[in-house]
């Protein structure tokens, strides 16, 4: 039994993989356990800790606010998952058909995906901004909508929209690449046959592009969930007053009263609905 | 240059066994070719001897060192791949002069290496090239040209020619066959394609599901095969292989009654055990009647109906039965044959095989060099 | 497919990809064109300002004079006082003078970009080697691995926000701001990580095995082949994973707005920002200015990488 050769090539691996490894398992499943057990403490910015044993748990649970970021995450996330995939796969199959100027348009329309949210930011405060922004200008001036200029981002309800819209901006292109890479390989004689059986337009999306794109559409879906349930720089730097649960969980941990025992309970109930949804991901999506 | 020798060399994969027990002495300075259909193992004992796959069982020595344990790089071992694998980020020159320097040559050794190689190979005007902007036949010269640069023990080639179209891969086997007399290098080839095994080999290694069937020159291999696997693997079109009884010190089948005596090497008594054999012939050795004159150890098969014929230019195929098995046999155009015919075949029966019709094995040394 | 369009299918066809671009541009352009325009433009809808008004980016950039930083009167006494040692006056000049005015652009982006391009740095080529050996070798726990990067890939750094600064704060890293940049470099790293692994093992397994075997015929150790054959052909790939990498260090801002709020001169440009866009009246032109220097590094990344970048993005199913 020869394995020298094997042995040296295990070892190799180990050793390249161990800086990495040894990182993350130190600053990402470490932090997730050491997580799990603040939770259990009465924890100060200073690092003193007081045990309290389910006091978190029973005082989050007894805390409307808490399941009033719950609501609000929920709408969020079913705006955002609809909008990004539906306009993703809008752009998705416009970008698939043949015209000028494609591979421009194609560079563009990811622009918004690539940029930092803190400079996109302010270019969309401007917009709804109430005294001089071009979106009141056009509800009130222009489409006579509304009598008065709103504060659309100082409302929380109405903030809420905009942080989905916002979020669809931002984040569909990367619907529509995972899309588009689908579609392009998606055999053109499956587009030919349908039509020689006599299919429209209509058709051949609704028969040939939907089947073969299903598995991919619900790996995006999946994918913006388990992304957006994080989601935090974007709604915050936007409209800090729209209350999502890590938003939540933010203020909990860093401003007013400090409280990130309570903090460290969001996220252990957060991380629990996200290890659903990954192994979700991991059992389905990847099998598919 | 150093010899290869496999000892009781066994691979598997977990349960599944691939390559059984292999013995070979491959000589220094010999090319010896693996030839077997796909899953065979003769790709998994070339690696063995590269390093690439690690012996579950056995020993390999190159030279006189057992390196069953010696990572590929310390083997000093120049191969070639299927796909090239020429290194897509370098020009031609540097494909070429990689291992050499790899290896601590001086300036002067890398300079005439790659000058006899480019010349040798007609890589002379891409030696600045990238791979990605060079034709298929231009890529296989480069990664042969990778190989040959080295000063290598053993040259190791895995279907070297397999994607190339027919007229490259024939030019490249002689170029290849050319190569290796000039360099005298010890190789060991493997590939699916029986012509080449032929063309190439001092020796040729037939080897089915990770067993070796026959070792032998080229032309063992082919007149004395020592299975039907061997028989019809090799050759093209296939040799015909026909179940005859025993009858009466003759072969009976198809109404043909051949004296056994006739058969080379072969006495009546020597098939007494059987009732049934299977004679082989291969089309080649069919002859048409009328292009031949009579002699003792031809046989006849007098009124043979001809089911088709394709035309190869030089050589035609000729389609008929024997009883209801088909059989085929290759004429020239010396002969005028037109479908539905009736002809008369003559066949040598020095050419004839037998093969044990459960065994599959040859009987006797039937069948002479 | 391949059949002509009709004039009115092109019309749609025109009129949609239009409309889309404008709704991915016209943020961009709004934020170009108010960084342009002078304040008493700003109420006018039109993107054209009707005066270019460079004021903003001649600050922002440090073109402007100087400003004479007027100091009060007690503060002028303080510095006057013989008692004070030079090291202390040039704090409290130094503390007073940043607490003032002046919003040190430059500083912060040269304090993003260090810490961006050392967390790509490391991140790629730590990822590289993990890559590699989970793509390429069998080891045990591999396959572990595997699934393991894709399962911290995916849990959001604001589940770890507090474990991570309560691990600072007891390991005592959070007291000094060597210490909190330390941190703060070893969470992007960690960010990063994951994503350049995934990107780079999808890569990995696409590049021909027997280029590997060749290198190891032409006599290269197995770390040789990887060193001398396999990284120099990622290069293109391994400038895309760096640029990703760089990017996302570049856009953070929840940790850095956690562990820097209290060393200013070490604010990233994200944080210094949302800092200056929160504690001053709404300056727009000057906010603009910012946002639209603060994009620019990563559209002239982008514009690099953007080749591989679709592709590499799709193949690792990709953070976004």
């Amino acid at each position: 039994m020869s394995s020298v050769l094997i042995k040296n090539e295990a070892r190799l691996g180990l050793k390249l993989v161990a800086p990495a490894v040894g990182i993350i398992g130190l600053l990402v499943i470490y932090p997730i356990l050491f997580n799990v057990y603040l939770s259990f403490f009465d924890v100060q910015l200073n690092g003193t800790k007081i045990f309290v044993g389910f006091d978190n748990y029973s005082e989050l649970l007894g805390n409307p606010r808490y399941y009033n970021s719950i609501g609000i995450s929920v709408v969020y996330l079913l705006g955002t998952v609809t909008g990004t995939t539906v306009l993703g796969l809008a752009a998705a199959i416009l970008m698939n058909q043949e015209f000028h100027f494609r591979n421009l348009a194609r560079g563009l329309i990811l622009l918004p995906y690539f940029a930092p949210v803190i400079s996109v930011v302010f270019g969309w405060q401007f917009i709804f901004d109430p005294v001089n922004g071009i979106y009141n200008h056009v509800m009130v001036d222009v489409l006579h909508l509304s009598d008065t200029r709103e504060n659309m981002i100082g409302d929380p309800d109405s903030a809420l929209f905009v942080v989905i819209l916002f979020d669809i901006w931002k984040h569909f292109p990367i619907a529509y690449l995972l899309l588009l890479a689908k579609l392009q390989s998606v055999p053109k004689d499956l587009y030919e046959a349908a039509a020689i059986d006599g299919q429209n337009a209509w058709g051949r999306f609704w028969h040939v592009t939907l089947p073969e794109l299903k598995f991919v559409i619900a790996t995006v879906v999946l994918l913006r969930i388990i992304w957006n349930l994080n989601r935090f720089e974007d709604v915050f730097l936007l409209a800090p007053n729209v209350e999502t649960l890590p938003i939540f969980t933010y203020y909990q941990a860093f401003s007013g009263v400090v409280d990130q025992g309570g903090a460290a309970a969001i996220s252990v109930i957060q991380l629990l609905v996200l290890v659903g949804l990954i192994w979700l991901y991991v059992r389905k999506v990847l099998k598919w | 240059m150093s010899s290869v020798i496999l000892r009781n060399v066994c691979k598997s994969y977990g349960n599944l066994p691939i390559v059984k027990s292999l013995n070979l002495e491959v000589k220094d300075g010999e090319f010896v070719v693996l030839v077997g259909p796909s899953g065979c193992g003769k790709s998994t004992t070339l690696r063995m001897v590269a390093g690439l796959e690690d012996i579950t069982q056995g020993d390999v020595h190159i030279g006189d060192q057992v390196v069953n344990d010696l990572p590929p790089h310390k083997r000093n071992i120049a191969m070639v791949f299927q796909n090239y694998a020429l290194y897509p980020h370098m020009s031609v020159r540097e494909n070429i002069v990689f291992g050499l320097k790899k290896s601590g040559a001086d300036a002067t050794t890398i300079a005439s290496k790659l000058a006899d190689v480019s010349e040798m190979l007609k890589l002379n005007e891409y030696l600045d090239r990238k791979p990605a902007d060079l034709s298929g036949g231009q890529r296989q010269r480069v990664a042969m040209g990778r190989a040959l640069a080295r000063d290598a023990d053993v040259y190791l080639f895995d279907e070297p020619l397999s994607n190339l179209d027919a007229k490259l891969r024939h030019h490249m086997r002689t170029e290849i066959a050319r190569i290796q007399h000039q360099y005298n290098m010890t190789a060991i080839y493997v590939t699916h394609d029986q012509v080449e095994a032929m063309t190439l080999g001092d020796r040729v290694v037939v080897m089915r599901d990770g067993i070796v069937e026959q070792v032998g020159t080229p032309m063992e291999i082919y007149l004395q095969p020592s299975s039907t696997f061997v028989a019809t693997f090799i050759g093209s079109p296939a040799m015909n292989l026909i179940e005859a009884q025993v009858e009466d010190g003759e072969l009976v089948f198809s109404g043909y009654r051949i004296p056994i005596s006739k058969i080379a090497n072969t006495s009546e008594a020597d098939l007494q055990v059987y009732r049934k054999v299977l004679v082989g012939i291969r089309p080649d050795f069919f002859e048409d009647s009328q292009l031949t004159s009579p002699s003792d150890h031809l046989f006849e098969f007098g009124s043979v109906k001809v089911d088709l014929v394709e035309n190869l230019g030089f050589d035609k195929e000729i389609t008929f039965k024997f009883g209801q098995e088909e059989a085929k046999a290759r004429l020239d155009l010396r002969s005028h044959i037109v479908r539905e015919q009736v002809i008369s075949l003559s066949v040598d029966l020095n050419r004839v095989l037998l093969f044990d019709t459960s065994s599959q094995g040859m009987l006797l040394n039937a069948g002479s060099l | 497919m391949m059949n002509k369009r009709t004039p009115i299918q092109s019309v749609v066809l025109y009129t949609l990809v239009i409309a889309l671009v404008i709704f991915c541009v016209f943020p961009f352009l709004q934020i170009l064109s108010t960084s342009l325009k002078h304040p008493i433009d700003w109420g006018n809808p039109s993107l054209w300002p009707r005066v270019l008004h460079l004021e903003a980016y001649k600050e922002l950039l440090g073109l402007m004079p100087t400003k004479e930083v007027e100091i009060p009167e007690t503060i002028q006494r303080l510095l006057n006082n013989p008692a004070l040692s030079e090291e202390k006056k040039q704090a409290l000049l130094a503390k007073f003078s940043s607490g003032g005015e002046v919003f040190s652009f430059g500083r912060y982006m040269l304090n993003t970009f260090t810490i961006s391009f050392v967390t790509g740095v490391f991140s790629t080529l730590l990822a590289s080697l993990a890559a590699y050996a989970i793509a390429r070798l069998r080891f045990p726990a591999q396959s572990l691995m595997a699934n393991g990067v894709l399962f911290v890939y995916m849990v959001g750094g604001v589940l770890l926000m507090v474990p991570l600064y309560q691990m600072s704060v007891t390991v005592g890293l959070a007291s000094s701001a060597s210490g909190t940049i330390l941190s703060l470099f070893l969470i992007y790293l960690i960010q990063t990580l994951p994503v350049a692994m995934y990107m780079l093992g999808n890569y990995f397994r696409t590049i021909p095995f027997s280029l590997e075997e060749a290198a190891m015929m032409d006599g290269c150790s197995r770390v040789e082949a990887f060193w001398r054959i396999i990284m120099p052909l990622s290069k293109p790939m391994l400038f895309t994973v760096f640029i990703y990498c760089f990017v996302i260090a570049w856009n953070e801002y929840l940790f850095a707005s956690v562990f820097l709020k209290q060393y200013q001169d070490f604010h990233t440009l994200p944080l210094a920002l949302q800092t200056l866009f929160t504690s001053k009246n709404a300056i727009w032109d000057r906010i603009m200015a910012a946002s639209m220097l603060t994009l620019l590094p990563v559209i002239i990344c982008f514009m690099l990488a953007n080749r591989h970048l679709s592709g590499g993005l799709t193949d690792g199913g990709v953070k976004g």
